[in-house]
């Protein structure tokens, strides 16, 4: 049936359905799927290359068919490969050219491949199709229905001209028992097979095996052509003896110092647990032997393994080795996907302490803004020991529930904060091991950046690599919430106590790392604040305290030392709006000196106000002066213009930028919209105003522009009535519009220097904003925001490790990678899934650079002394982690063969002492009359042999015409297998 | 209407002082010229959509101040954007010395290193030019830029330059693909090289 009588076909069915059986329409569709997969005709391709279905790609087409209600799957396997023009096969092809399926029959150059689908190994073919039942435990098994199917496919390659072999999978799925036919011009294959779960005696050798295969082809002709024979026998080494697995597993329970079974805190832990090779596979081979050569029957065999021209190995990997280092990570990762809160996880107490000292410290605060109170003395020893042994009371109270016990927490706190031991050692010790990485420094660098991580030196990372540890070995989530609220405490006590948080990069926060590390920078840059407004008051207090003695002898003025600034705020307050906060003052260290003078200030505050002039300013005393600025002199007065002492700008981390921005966006884009968002951001510039007009009495709008903006200011030269040349300067055109908001703010500014303006960043407010943000973190949310952090330190711990092994396929999975996460880490939401498949990459990483090290260290690569012999060795070891089957070069001979050897003799050595073990002498007994036979091989005997068996005579007649035939035997400890494919003339018998 | 939009991308305008970054922003997004443009606070912030290439883009441009003591302030805005102008006063020489510090403000202050960045040389209709345009090309191309001369008050040059650089942004996939995570345009992530592939009854002997 041709392709195009198919419709006509169908609607034959329609209108005679009687007619057509099932078993005619299942033929008719097995037709029409070989046509539509154009497997029709003779096709032209190159001879198979030497390896070729090793290198080559291999790809799969499947669809169904149903005979009645039964459903089989039809499914085309084939080797990818370039066909030729129709010119090339005009050139090549000769008439009735065999099909390609016999001719790969006969090919040499693939045989035994490491790894291809059955009916390749067994029959060399490069390109099949099967029909097997659909269902995976449905089974073909009476005869009469193996037959029909066998019928069936032979019709249809009958009516098609299909040259592709098509096979039936019969009986059950797991015997991989299959039966088949290939047609060509004149000429047909049939595809046999015998499958036992013994080895018949008489069969277990070569020349048993040539007498079926020759009684099989019948050969009428005298002397018969040669036979060609291929062996291969297989031996399975999995007892390593003294090369076990070299790393044991971390002692989990030991603790010493600061360290947890060997395990650093600030470390992730490395390799597998369990050996990542589990078996060693050597296949000795004879490519190319003719019968006659060798003699291997039941009392002799001269197949020593020792003396097989070509060795080749292969490595079976433990398929999912325990990884410490992918454990960590899964382990962590799964966090992510909790709900419980650190509250529900630490019963409802969980921050009642913190809640407590909340309180206090609003008494505390109160406390400290009164300029009497005595300050902390500097961060001490003394002071920090007992804190810590208050902390640590406070921990005995709850010990009974506390994941983590006192110990490790204890030595988890100070890892995090050396600092609050006062012991510098401990200090050094983290900065030393920052310099161990330093070779990495640079990519850890990009790789921050990149994962939006933070740095690896500091807090933030650390704290993500020790809940990482807690997670895993400390009590789980709880440990983890446990961790995270002593973590909240520290954070709590240190803003209380203007104690800096170490390990962070001082400044506004660093918007290139995670949002966590920003949050830390951010209570940082408040602690900063509140530190040096406090020592400042702190020492102006002192100050005051001598002054007052002077002061009350020669000055009975004694006004208040603040300005009335309930009424100027409230004045102010729609320009502040921006930055609206309570009557805390930014006050400058460096200008407290001015404090003394305070009294003389406000009378010439109160001057200013009263005549609200500019010109008379000059007899007021400057204030908060920074330095002068160059040789400029105010306009009116002349002066030296000085650039006061400013605010610095509020820092600000992603989430407020965001807010911010979103806040300034959403003003639109109106005039009034533009108008109004400038006046919110102008309390910066108002602020610098009152700076610059304290700091400059006398001083005017066109001074304030020299210095603020330049270019605002225009300069052009005159002659005036003298002729002289005379500088004279104005406002740009833009600062002169009437109403601009520039004129608009220097006209609200009050010379007021900068201590006794209201602060621009609220830091006692925006530390409050932090600390309650850190509180209300759970376990999942805390996973999210370190996670950049574990997956930089991660691929930093496989880099590192992966330098010491130099492994190329890992160096390309690092970068794939990074390119990957770097794109999944930019913003604030990636995807889990994604996420996740990174780690799975992370994890197989690990997994190639165990196995390398096994490998390593199985092979004693660090043991050898010969340079060269050492070179082959590493070259060998890295292809079989690269590649299914590696060729050992030199065979039985070579050094690396002989190391083979010794890794089976002994293995065959500590099996024959103890005789207990004699799973491994099983399969021997059958060979027993080898060990007898003379040819002394301390080898074990061979798991597996495997032999092939090809020649081509003319069958079924003498005078037929010259055809492939080829047998393959496999056999196993308990299987044995005889695959046949025999060939015969169909037109001359 | 905001169906057909492909994505919204955040500008930026820098620069010097009074070099005309809110003129030349207000000339693209509203074709008015205002010499009496006030000095910007802060940062200033407007909205337009352009058609490039077929696909629509929705803009949101972030102009800023250029004032010295305004830098403190503005940078935290850089963050997330995938384009910024960089502008000078081809008549003003120093504020085309001064780009070099604005580059490094931008590498500081950015969050992404692959923001795609354009030179303008403004006020090319005044007279008293300053800085020739070969020079501004040898700037932009020393530092992988895009280049281009207008002026505001002409109109010369402006459209160009924002429509050249969003084409650019656009043509940067990695740059605003997975902006718009529900967009049906979304290019479709690299395919994860799937090595080894499983075993689907393929298999050695043992």
């Amino acid at each position: 049936m041709a392709a195009d009588s198919d419709p006509e076909s169908e609607v034959f069915e329609i209108t005679d359905f009687t007619t057509a059986s099932e078993w005619e329409r299942f033929v008719s569709r097995i037709e029409e799927v070989l046509n539509n997969w154009k497997l029709i005709g003779s096709t032209a391709r190159n001879p198979l290359e030497k390896g070729e279905f090793t290198s080559g790609v291999w790809e799969e087409k499947s669809d169904e068919i149903s005979f009645a209600d039964y459903k089989f799957s039809i499914t085309h396997h084939y080797l990818k490969q370039e066909y030729l023009t129709d010119k090339e096969i005009k050139e090549e092809s000769e008439e009735d050219a065999l099909p390609e399926a016999m001719q790969d029959m006969l090919s040499m150059s693939n045989d035994f491949p490491p790894r291809a689908h059955c009916l390749v190994r067994w029959y060399g073919l490069r390109e099949f199709v099967i029909i097997a039942p659909a269902a995976s435990n449905d089974a073909v098994i009476s005869e009469s229905k193996c037959n029909i199917l066998l019928s069936s496919i032979s019709i249809a390659l009958g009516n098609t001209g299909c040259q592709v072999t098509l096979f039936v999978q019969i009986q059950q799925k797991s015997r991989r028992m299959y039966v088949g036919a290939c047609e060509g011009p004149g000429v047909r294959t049939d595809f046999e097979m015998v499958h036992l779960r013994k080895v018949p005696n008489q069969y277990n050798h070569l020349s048993g095996l040539l007498d079926i295969f020759k009684s099989k082809i019948g050969c009428p002709l005298t002397p018969l052509p040669p036979i060609s024979v291929a062996i291969r026998f297989t031996y399975v080494l999995q007892d390593w003896q003294q090369y076990s697995w070299p790393q044991q597993p971390p002692d989990f329970d030991a603790l010493v110092g600061g360290e947890v079974g060997g395990l650093e805190f600030g470390k992730l832990p490395f390799g597998a647990c369990e050996d990542p090779i589990s078996e060693l596979h050597l296949a000795t081979t004879w490519p190319h032997l003719t019968e006659g050569i060798i003699v291997d029957n039941d009392v002799y065999s001269d197949l020593d393994a020792l003396q097989a021209p070509q060795w080749s190995v292969r490595v079976r990997k433990a398929d999912n080795p325990q990884c410490l280092l992918g454990d960590f990570l899964t382990e962590f990762f799964k966090l992510c996907r909790r709900k419980e809160s650190t509250d529900e996880l630490l019963g409802r107490s969980a921050f009642e302490d913190e809640t407590k000292e909340n309180t206090d410290i609003s008494q505390a605060l109160q406390k400290l803004t009164e300029p009497t109170t005595v300050h902390m003395p500097r961060l001490s020893t003394m002071s920090n020991m007992v804190h810590s042994a208050r902390k640590r009371m406070h921990r005995h109270r709850r010990v009974e529930e506390s994941p983590i016990n006192t110990e490790v927490l204890n030595s988890i706190l100070i890892f995090l904060f050396p600092d609050a031991t006062g012991d510098v050692s401990n200090a050094k010790r983290s900065t030393s091991r920052g310099s161990n990485i330093a070779t990495f420094e640079e990519e850890s660098y990009n790789l921050y950046c990149q994962f939006k991580s933070a740095p690896s030196d500091s807090l933030t990372y650390k704290l993500a690599l020790c809940l990482c540890m807690v997670n895993f070995y400390h009590g789980g989530m709880r440990g983890v919430a446990h961790l995270w609220q002593e973590f909240v405490l520290e954070m709590r006590y240190r803003l209380e106590n203007n104690y800096l948080i170490p390990g962070l990069a001082t400044g506004a926060p660093d918007l290139k790392c995670c949002l966590l590390h920003q949050k830390l920078q951010m209570l940082n840059c408040c602690i900063e604040r509140k530190k040096a407004r406090d020592d400042g008051r702190r020492q102006s207090a002192e100050n005051a305290l001598g002054d007052c003695m002077e002061r009350k002898v020669s000055n009975s003025k004694g006004t208040p030392a603040y300005p009335n600034n309930k009424g100027e705020t409230s004045q102010q307050k729609s320009w502040d709006s921006w930055s609206d906060s309570e009557d805390e003052f930014f006050e400058c260290l460096s200008d407290t000196e001015e404090l003394q003078d305070s009294d003389m200030k406000e009378g010439a505050t109160k001057g200013e106000e009263r005549d609200g002039g500019k010109k008379d300013m000059h007899k007021w005393r400057p204030e908060g002066r920074l330095h002068q600025h160059g040789n400029l002199t105010l306009l009116h007065t002349g002066d030296p213009l000085y650039i006061p002492v400013t605010q610095e700008p509020a820092p600000m981390t992603e989430d407020l930028l965001e807010e911010q921005s979103e806040v300034l966006a959403k003003l639109g884009t109106s005039a009034e919209g533009a108008h109004l968002r400038a006046r919110m951001q102008s309390a910066c510039l108002l602020s610098d105003m009152e700076s610059f007009k304290a700091a400059n009495p006398g001083c005017c709008l066109e001074d304030f522009v020299r210095w603020y903006s330049p270019r605002d200011y225009i300069e052009e030269e005159f002659t005036d009535e003298t002729g002289d040349k005379v500088l004279r300067g104005e406002l740009s055109a833009r600062m002169k519009i009437p109403g601009n908001m520039w004129v608009e703010a220097w006209e609200t500014a009050k010379p007021i220097p900068v201590r006794r303006q209201r602060r621009l960043f609220d830091d006692t407010r925006e530390a409050e904003k932090v600390l309650h943000y850190l509180v209300g973190l759970k376990p999942a949310d805390l996973t999210q925001h370190l996670l950049p952090c574990i997956l930089h330190a991660a691929l930093l711990k496989v880099k590192e490790e992966e330098s010491m092994e130099d492994i190329p396929s890992v160096r390309k999975i690092i970068q794939h990678i990074i390119a990957h996460a770097s794109k999944l880490l930019r913003y604030s939401n990636p995807d889990i899934k994604k996420l996740e498949e990174i780690i799975g990459q992370i994890i197989a990483s690990e997994a190639i650079i165990a196995r390398s090290r096994s490998l390593q260290a199985k092979f004693g690569i660090k043991k050898c002394e010969k340079e060269e012999e050492r070179e082959e060795l590493e070259r060998f070891v890295s292809q079989l982690l690269e590649q299914p089957e590696v060729p050992v070069i030199g065979a039985g001979r070579g050094p690396t063969g002989s190391i083979i050897y010794k890794l089976f003799v002994n293995a065959q050595r500590a099996a024959t002492l103890t005789p207990i073990d004699d799973e491994l002498r099983k399969p021997g007994s059958s060979d027993e009359h080898r060990a007898s036979s003379g040819t002394v091989s301390e080898f074990p005997p061979p798991t597996g042999r495997e032999i092939i068996l090809r020649t081509s005579v003319p069958r079924p007649a003498p005078y037929s015409k010259s055809l492939p035939q080829r047998m393959y035997c496999v056999m196993l400890k308990d299987e044995f297998r005889l695959t046949g494919a025999f060939s015969s003339d169909t037109s001359f018998f | 209407m905001d169906e057909d939009i492909l994505t919204t991308l955040k500008i930026l305008i820098i620069g010097e002082s009074g070099v005309g970054k809110s003129s030349l922003l207000l000339r693209f997004t509203d074709d008015t010229f205002d010499p009496e443009l006030a000095a910007t606070i802060g940062v200033d912030f407007k909205v337009k959509t352009i058609a490039v290439d077929g696909n629509k883009a929705k803009l949101a441009i972030w102009d800023t101040a250029g004032q010295e003591r305004f830098r403190t302030l503005t940078p935290s805005y850089y963050r997330g954007a995938q384009g910024v102008i960089l502008v000078y006063d081809v008549t003003r020489r120093e504020t085309f010395v001064k780009l070099e510090n604005w580059l490094n403000e931008l590498e500081t202050y950015c969050t992404r290193n692959d923001i795609v960045k354009m030179l303008v040389g403004n006020k090319i209709d005044k007279e008293n030019r300053e800085v020739d345009r070969n020079e501004g090309l040898k700037f932009a191309r020393k530092h992988s830029m895009l280049f281009i001369e207008s002026s505001a008050k002409t109109r010369d040059g402006v459209q160009c330059a924002f429509e050249e650089l969003v084409e650019k942004i656009i043509q940067t996939p990695g740059l605003w693909e997975s902006e718009s995570q529900n967009s049906r345009l979304r290019l479709s992530d690299s395919p994860d090289a799937n090595s080894g592939g499983s075993c689907g009854g393929y298999c050695s002997l043992l």
